[in-house]
């Protein structure tokens, strides 16, 4: 019998595929229906951030983390608030620690609702994105009445947040969390036991303890593979050492296990919200230092040195003192890190922005071998890109 | 993130002969060590149980224009089994060719064509280092600092070529940069300036 | 009664007026089994009210137009269904970041649209560049890619502002001529 020769096919998936989450371009080299290689053509929404930070004053650069992962805007600013105050050496008032995290856990849900109903269409479901979407909406509105903007926010400053939140907006999120669970368990009855969704993500893409760390996996694909490593528990920032929880840990290290690390995590953020919401203290949400944080509008009404400072903050800015730091905090795509290089200036001298999803990105390659063509859509779904944050 | 028994000794034991220097600047543990042992740096800090820096978190680079080795590499480490975080530097010259370490971490894959596309640093032994994140065919390496913010070209679609070109960027308004140092300064320095313009011009 | 005289550009408020004219149409329809109207207000009416837009969701704003169109805004209340090709689409909503690299793609993907088609450029980076306007990677506005019939401020603009947008644009549809434009 003779040989046939056959010749790979090169495919080409995106730029604009509404299963691409963005605007991802794949170029798959295909053995018929099966992928022998993935080359992810990533940078379509390159927009310059990191060149852009070192422009700015640090305040100025604060909303640029909002439109990184723009999913869950606040747990970005919450790395670079925790980045400029280990430069500073300032300390967070504890009701506004409290705030940060009922609002970071707020955009855990924000994300994860985002993830999971947009994964479902992928694979071909279509109720759980209504469903999810509405909820979305009630989160929205918190932090819309939080800070004035469905979106980006920029609410967590250096040194605390913006404003204190307004009368009545904990009772409603209390409200709201006590609503929650019964929709997590409406969404588990239309996908966790779903036969079509089983059979496209059970044993897709598994990728074991070892290669998951040696991918530099982090958040819930991480701990889908097995990894109990969350550095809201291992490495506390804020308040999180004052709160409760537990860390939800997949065994298989597929596509179906991160769906369950989500969804579980969604029934532990709610903990930690009514937590956060029943201990928070009274008190100041913006540290006194008036050379980092502007001064309250009524005292500017009064007094000529707020005015003076509040001036000189928003033009100049602060200055932050030379060295470099780390920073990294438990976004809901895993581990979202700020390196800081401070030269003693009013504008930082190099902001490196280490995206949790740039290294699940580079992971497809890998994931997607010896899958069909349609696995390549449930993988990248379960891997929750979003690429704000890829491309930066 | 308190770290607060870190094994300083276990690192310098297991990098004894490797490395430059071992320091803790501002409670985060730093390595120094020459860009032709990287290699064997990461290899030592994952393999010695003690330590088992297990996951390299992050690769990027820092623009250094005055100094002598231009960039700096940053490699940042994490021990999950240990709770550790560490950070390893090397200095580079420009034009200096970086062994790659992604045979030792996948994860450095896309983080050395990223530098490798930002900075212009090149890595040896990188299986497909090409441009990831700028344009195709883009020139330069825009997070050098002598590189311009806004670039050198622009993108507009053309009716009579019917397709997209390339031109030489025009803003109408210039990035406003304000140097809020001392605006005194400021002027002192134009005027040192102007000085050696002058006397290098006599 | 005859339909030119109607002036179509103005909507009739529900009431006796629009009964009446309602009822001359079905009357039209039962006794001799159609109507005449002007070609190019048909049209336009058709056009306007199953306004396709294409899902070309680039970067932010991509969130807030999921929105517009899940169950809370629910943009198909005005015939307005995302379509993932677009063959089968008559408007284009740039929302987000246009940067070099995705200009050339945008720009295939318009011109693959057919006859006639819109341009709803959404949110501050897609209008002028916005927050990006000085990075190296960045198109400083969409309009110098494509041409751009409503723009729709913000960043991002919320679902009702985006909604309000392709109102507006309905509006556009309906004033214009759109057999001379062909």
């Amino acid at each position: 019998m003779s040989e046939m020769q056959i010749r790979p096919m090169t495919l080409n998936f995106g730029p604009q595929h509404p299963a691409a989450h963005g605007v991802l371009r794949l170029v798959l080299e295909m053995d018929g229906e099966v992928i022998d290689r993935a080359d992810p053509h990533v940078g379509l929404l390159h927009r310059g951030t990191e060149k852009l930070i070192e422009n700015k004053t640090y305040l100025q650069a604060l909303p640029y983390f909002d439109r990184l992962d723009y999913v869950s805007p606040m747990n970005q600013e919450h790395a670079w608030a925790l980045a400029v105050e280990k430069a500073l050496g300032i300390e967070v008032p504890k009701r506004a620690q409290y705030i940060r995290v009922l609002y970071c856990e707020i955009g855990r849900i924000l994300n994860h609702l985002l993830n999971l109903t947009t994964f479902a269409i992928d694979v071909g479901a279509m109720t759980p994105l209504l469903w999810g979407f509405e909820e979305r909406e009630h989160l929205m509105e918190f932090y819309e009445r939080a800070c004035g903007a469905r979106l980006h926010a920029a609410y967590f400053r250096p040194g605390g947040v913006h404003q204190d939140l307004p009368d009545g907006l904990t009772d409603d999120i209390v409200k709201w969390a006590d609503k929650f669970p019964e929709f997590i368990n409406d969404l588990e009855t239309l996908l966790t036991e779903n036969r079509i969704f089983k059979q496209r993500t059970v044993d897709i893409g598994v990728m074991s303890r070892e290669e998951a760390l040696n991918y530099g996996m982090t958040g819930p694909c991480l701990r889908a593979s097995g990894v109990a490593w969350d550095l809201r528990k291992s490495q506390p920032y804020d308040a999180y050492a004052e709160m409760d929880f537990d860390i939800p840990v997949g065994k298989t290290g597929d596509c179906y296990a991160r769906y369950l690390v989500r969804i579980e995590e969604m029934r532990q953020s709610l903990r930690i919200i009514k937590q956060s919401i029943e201990n928070m203290p009274a008190g100041p949400v913006l540290a006194p230092d008036n050379k980092v944080t502007p001064p309250r509008r009524a005292d500017m009404k009064n007094s000529m040195e707020a005015l003076i400072h509040h001036f000189k903050l928003y033009t100049e800015g602060f200055h932050v003192p030379e060295g470099e730091s780390y920073t990294a905090v438990e976004a809901p795509k895993g581990e979202f890190g700020v390196y800081l290089v401070a030269d003693g200036t009013n504008k930082p001298y190099r902001a490196r922005l280490r995206a949790p999803g740039y290294y699940f990105m580079a992971a497809v390659d890998f994931l997607s071998r010896g899958h069909m063509l349609a696995d390549s859509v449930a993988i990248i779904g379960s891997l929750d890109v979003v690429f704000g944050e890829i491309d930066r | 993130m308190e770290q607060v028994t870190f094994p300083l000794d276990s690192v310098k034991q297991a990098l004894s002969g490797l490395i430059e220097d071992v320091s803790t600047e501002s409670g985060e543990v730093v390595v120094r060590c020459a860009s032709a042992h990287i290699i064997d740096v990461l290899t030592a800090l994952r393999d010695e149980p003690s330590l088992a820096f297990d996951q390299l978190t992050d690769l990027t680079a820092v623009d250094f224009p005055s100094r002598p080795y231009r960039f700096q590499l940053v490699y940042q480490m994490l021990s999950i089994t240990h709770n550790l975080r560490l950070r390893v530097l090397v200095s580079v010259p420009e034009g200096d060719v970086v062994p790659s370490v992604r045979p030792v971490f996948a994860s450095a894959d896309w983080a050395e064509r990223e530098v490798w596309d930002m900075f212009g640093i090149f890595f040896a032994g990188h299986p497909d280092l090409r441009r990831l994140l700028t344009d195709y065919g883009f020139e330069g390496h825009p997070l050098r600092k002598d590189f311009p913010l806004t670039g050198y070209v622009e993108v507009r679609y053309d009716d009579t070529q019917r397709r997209v070109i390339y031109e030489p960027v025009h803003l109408t308004q210039e990035f406003r940069d304000f140097d809020f140092l001392s605006p005194w300064e400021g002027v002192q320095r134009d005027i040192q300036t102007a000085d050696d313009e002058q006397e290098s011009a006599t | 009664m005859s339909m030119n005289n109607l002036d179509l550009n103005t909507p009739i408020p529900p009431g006796k007026d629009q009964d009446m004219i309602l009822n001359a149409v079905t009357d039209e329809i039962a006794n001799r089994g159609f109507v005449i109207a002007k070609a190019d207000k048909l049209f336009n009416w058709a056009r306007s009210g199953s306004l396709w837009p294409m899902t070309f969701g680039l970067a932010c704003c991509a969130v807030e137009m999921m929105h517009s169109a899940a169950s809370r805004y629910d943009m198909d209340r005005y015939g307005m269904l995302f379509r993932p090709s677009p063959r089968q689409s008559d408007v284009m909503i740039v929302a987000g970041t246009l940067t070099n690299k995705m200009a050339p793609a945008l720009r295939r993907v318009y011109d693959q649209m057919p006859e006639p088609r819109w341009v709803l450029s959404m949110g501050s980076c897609a209008n002028g560049g916005g927050y990006y306007h000085y990075s190296y990677a960045v198109v400083r506005g969409c309009d110098r890619i494509v041409p751009v019939d409503v723009y729709v401020p913000g960043c991002p603009p919320t679902a009702e502002a985006l909604i309000y947008g392709l109102l507006q644009l309905q509006k556009k549809i309906r004033r214009t001529s759109t057999i001379a434009r062909g």
